[in-house]
């Protein structure tokens, strides 16, 4: 999928994956490929900026830890957080529910009487 | 140059992922923290992915090559990378100002009603009350830019031209604490109490420092190119 279509749900993913426990830069990229398996190709460089953001906005919190042999800067979500991804589902849910009911109208539904 | 410099430049020139950070550190301005901890996260998340390229059997210079292409270049990242930093520096002026502000209305108050022996001409009394009273509209416009870039960012969008009216009502207050410095001073020989008259003019000047240079910084910040519509916030 296009590094273009991935960008508006960016902040989406990045709460998602941060969901089940704090992660560093790389290994969130990591995550996001390997829950997508491969069809989600982000800019990896995009994501530092959103990650500071989404701290400024208090939906992320982050700390210095070690990780390996190396020091690295490790996210989590907090509760603001863990609400605004609620949110973001629903949105989808809704969005893709509604989308879907035009592309795939149910076999049940009675079609649309063409123009006279 | 001499030839471990030579080495070091020759090592240097065959680093792809050097030559990205230093390309992208060159491009940055913010606050120091800000911009050395992002410039940071960004070599840290370059050499992550060399490594795991390497781990896939890349050769090492080609897997450095793939990690700066995946990563973006410079003109790709540099907008939304600058917008945090400018909205960095904007919060950092808005807190200097939010901080030192009251704190040197509550010393400028504390000269007036512990000057009991001396008295402020009328004309000096009226550019008093003005210059509190811009340093306090200056205060509440910067706690609300506060606000705006923080929490409150997640329902409301952040106005671009933000960090710009930041940077000139950080520069408004530097001003009148210049103007508020050079009072005191005039003011101290003719004071009864003028050890405190002298100390705050010396607070006051020490502020100016601190509020003037963030807001130069901020100026220049909010000047560059950044991202728009990058998501909330």
């Amino acid at each position: 999928m296009k590094t273009d279509a991935v960008r508006g749900h960016l902040d989406g993913l990045l709460l998602a994956v941060l969901e089940p426990g704090p992660l560093h830069g790389y290994a969130i990229i990591a995550a996001v490929q390997q829950r997508s398996d491969g069809a989600l190709q982000l800019r990896t460089g995009t994501i530092y900026p959103a990650l500071n953001r989404l701290e400024r906005l208090g939906l992320l919190g982050s700390s210095w830890e070690s990780v390996g042999e190396r020091r690295r800067r490790c996210y989590r979500l907090t509760d603001a957080g863990r609400g605004s991804l609620e949110s973001e589902r629903t949105a989808w849910h809704e969005f893709t529910t509604a989308i879907g009911s035009v592309l795939n109208p149910a076999a049940g539904a009675p079609a649309p009487r063409p123009a006279s | 140059m001499n030839a471990h410099a030579a080495d070091h430049a020759a090592d240097h020139a065959m680093d792809p992922v050097a030559d990205h950070v230093a390309a992208l550190s060159a491009a940055l301005h913010g606050p120091v923290r800000a911009k050395s901890r992002m410039i940071q996260e960004i070599r840290d998340g370059l050499t992550d992915t060399v490594e795991a390229h390497t781990r896939d059997g890349v050769p090492p210079d080609e897997a450095a090559r793939l990690a700066v292409r995946e990563f973006g270049t410079p003109e790709q990242l540099v907008p939304s990378c600058q917008r945090e930093l400018t909205i960095a520096q904007a919060r950092r002026t808005a807190l200097s100002v939010t901080l030192t502000v009251p704190f040197l209305i509550a010393c400028w108050h504390l000269i007036w009603t512990a000057g009991q022996g001396w008295q402020l001409q009328q004309t000096a009394q009226l550019v008093a009350v003005q210059l509190a009273a811009v340093a306090a509209v200056a205060t509440l416009l910067m706690a609300a830019a506060l606000a705006a870039t923080g929490a409150l960012a997640r329902r409301l969008p952040t106005p671009e031209r933000l960090p710009l009216a930041v940077a000139w009502a950080g520069t408004t207050a530097g001003v009148a604490m210049v103007v508020a410095t050079l009072a005191l001073a005039v003011l101290s020989p003719l004071a009864t109490n003028w050890p405190l008259v002298t100390l705050a003019a010396m607070v006051t000047a020490l502020s100016h420092g601190v509020v003037a240079s963030s807001a130069r910084a901020c100026r220049r910040c909010a000047r560059l190119p950044v991202a728009h519509g990058a998501g909330r916030g």
